[in-house]
């Protein structure tokens, strides 16, 4: 009988961190073998053309983070890869495994709404090796907290300017790290990997409002631009600060309003900004 | 009606001296073309005709992949690049040409250009271009005194190029074929020193052109004889380095010897390019990228 592989037999581990709370994890690459085609066909020939490259795609619940004090900028272990660094890692199932080298991430966001524990999704590119067979012994993983630090709805701050008295439905934040390989000439992998910039961030607010007036559509910068946006996430039932997501000068992207006759009224709006490195 | 020849039966095939190759092209154009012009004379209105000015020719220019399996007289690399070589370190003027054929049309050509290009990640293309003069001393057939000749027809030869020719309709892989996954320019990059900066090429386009000249006698439309002149031969290298150390005779490069490589490293292509000079340094940068520079070799036959 087929054996199944079932969640308690699969991990992920980045940098020799296991990671916890993951949802889903999902990776891929394309071969970028292409047919040559040429006048006289009579055989088909394939010839790899364009660079080699893997995705993988994290989803993680915010339940067990870094350790306080471990040195880093943000105790969600992803959240740290939106520089230079590089990671690389291991994806466990069952027995068997596959690894990855030169991993960068892609883009980074989290979301929450009332009822469920922030959830944060990664997409990363994997410009070194991908697979099996192909790399040396890995360091063992440890997952990177055990105690659960659970992230709540019921607990979070939103602070926007002059933003008190407005009941917010849900939120994501997404953020975009741009990535330029080099490619060089006789080689597979790039020569380099550029952080691009600037890195696009898009909040995105649901709201059933109080005070919450809509801004005026023609542009005027003192209404449409919020000088502080700060997202904390606080352990449940505790003021035990977790994750801080904290942008500066964010302008009102977009604004919609909707009213019906079975529910109550509710104004979705989105900020956006530019993080130059 | 016509046959209508597809593509998958348009092969395009060279051949120079003994030796012959069906080339990977992935396109070919063939041109024909009669030079006449109107002959006007004072006091009277209209043109007294048209009248032929200068001898047919004919022009076939196709790009190909730059397949490096082959082998003519020991050299290796496609017959193109074979013929370059030959013309361009030859000691003797008087050309012969090549039979260019393709879906039933053919003609003895003179090549006039050769390129092809090498990028990182990427299978090199190549391009060639001929002209035809046709020939005034093939005097006994009319039609073969014409530069280009036949009508259109499924070709009778394919490319085998293969890893294993016998097992045509399997999928292969392309060993064959120059790829800048695996060709090493580093022959070409430019080197600074105090302080060291190595340049990392990103690409590079080869170009040689040659100079044809027809001798064409009183009496007879196609040329007695075709005899090679000049070849001028550049090279464009794209890196990360720029030189502002350029010089007002160029810089010498000299002789370096650019291998083009497959999958199959055993197997490569060359060519010799002897006394080099770079003639240009340029930067150039768009958004999101690096700044790159480019720098042109030039060397003269």
């Amino acid at each position: 009988m087929l054996g199944r592989i079932t969640r308690e037999a699969e991990k992920l581990t980045i940098n020799g961190s296991g990671i916890q709370g993951v949802q889903s994890v999902s990776a891929n690459y394309a071969s970028q073998a292409q047919f040559l085609n040429n006048l006289g066909v009579n055989e088909i020939k394939y010839a790899p053309e364009g660079p080699q490259q893997a995705t993988l795609d994290v989803n993680t619940l915010l339940t067990q983070l870094l350790p306080e004090g471990a040195g880093v900028d943000s105790r969600d272990p992803m959240l740290n890869y939106t520089g230079d660094l590089a990671f690389s890692g291991t994806v466990d199932h069952g027995s068997k495994a596959f690894q990855f080298t030169e991993g960068y991430l892609q883009s980074y966001s989290v979301s929450c709404g009332i009822g469920q524990i922030p959830q944060a999704s990664s997409s990363c590119l994997i410009y070194g090796d991908f697979g099996t067979g192909l790399f040396g012994d890995f360091e063992q993983s440890d997952p990177i907290d055990q105690v659960l630090n659970v992230t709540s709805f019921s607990s979070m701050e939103i602070n926007l300017d002059a933003f008190k008295t407005n009941r917010v439905l849900n939120f994501d934040v997404n953020i975009a790290t741009p990535r330029i390989p080099i490619y060089a000439i006789g080689i597979d992998t790039p020569t380099g990997v550029i952080a691009g910039s600037p890195m696009e961030v898009n909040v995105n607010f649901q709201i059933q409002p109080d005070d919450y007036e809509i801004k005026n559509m023609r542009f005027v910068p003192e209404e449409t631009v919020f000088k502080n946006t700060t997202i904390t996430l606080k352990k449940n039932n505790s003021n035990d600060i977790l994750l801080t997501y904290s942008f500066e000068n964010m302008l009102l992207s977009s604004e919609s309003f909707q009213g019906g006759v079975d529910s109550d009224a509710s104004v979705n709006f989105s900020l956006r900004s530019f993080i130059l490195r | 009606m016509a046959d209508l020849i597809f593509y998958d039966k348009a092969a395009v095939k060279v051949t120079v001296g003994n030796t012959n190759e069906v080339l990977l092209a992935s396109d070919c154009s063939v041109s024909f073309s009669s030079s006449v012009q109107p002959l006007y004379t004072i006091g009277r209105k209209g043109s007294l005709g048209q009248f032929p000015s200068a001898a047919r020719a004919g022009e076939i220019s196709f790009s190909f992949l730059t397949s490096i399996t082959g082998e003519h007289d020991k050299q290796p690399g496609n017959i193109i690049n074979y013929l370059a070589s030959g013309i361009k370190g030859s000691i003797n003027s008087n050309a012969s040409g090549a039979l260019i054929q393709v879906a039933g049309l053919s003609g003895t050509g003179f090549l006039s250009s050769y390129s092809f290009n090498v990028a990182s990640n990427s299978v090199s293309t190549s391009s060639a271009s001929f002209t035809l003069f046709g020939s005034g001393e093939v005097a006994n057939n009319q039609n073969l005194n014409v530069p280009i000749s036949g009508r259109l027809a499924n070709s009778d030869f394919s490319p085998s190029t293969g890893a294993n020719p016998a097992a045509a309709t399997n999928s292969v892989l392309a060993t064959g074929i120059g790829h800048g996954r695996f060709t090493n320019l580093d022959g070409f990059r430019t080197e600074l020193t105090g302080p060291t900066s190595n340049g990392t090429i990103f690409g590079a386009d080869y170009s040689i052109s040659f100079n044809h000249n027809p001798i064409y006698k009183v009496g007879q439309e196609f040329p007695s004889c075709t005899y090679y002149t000049t070849a001028s031969e550049s090279m464009n290298i794209t890196e990360d380095v720029f030189n502002s150390g350029l010089s007002f005779s160029g810089v010498d490069v000299g002789d370096v010897m650019l291998n083009v490589k497959g999958l199959d490293s055993s197997k490569q292509m060359q060519v010799g390019l002897s006394g080099l000079k770079q003639i240009n340094s340029s930067a150039s940068v768009g958004l999101d990228d690096i700044v790159r520079t480019q720098k042109t070799l030039v060397a003269a036959y």
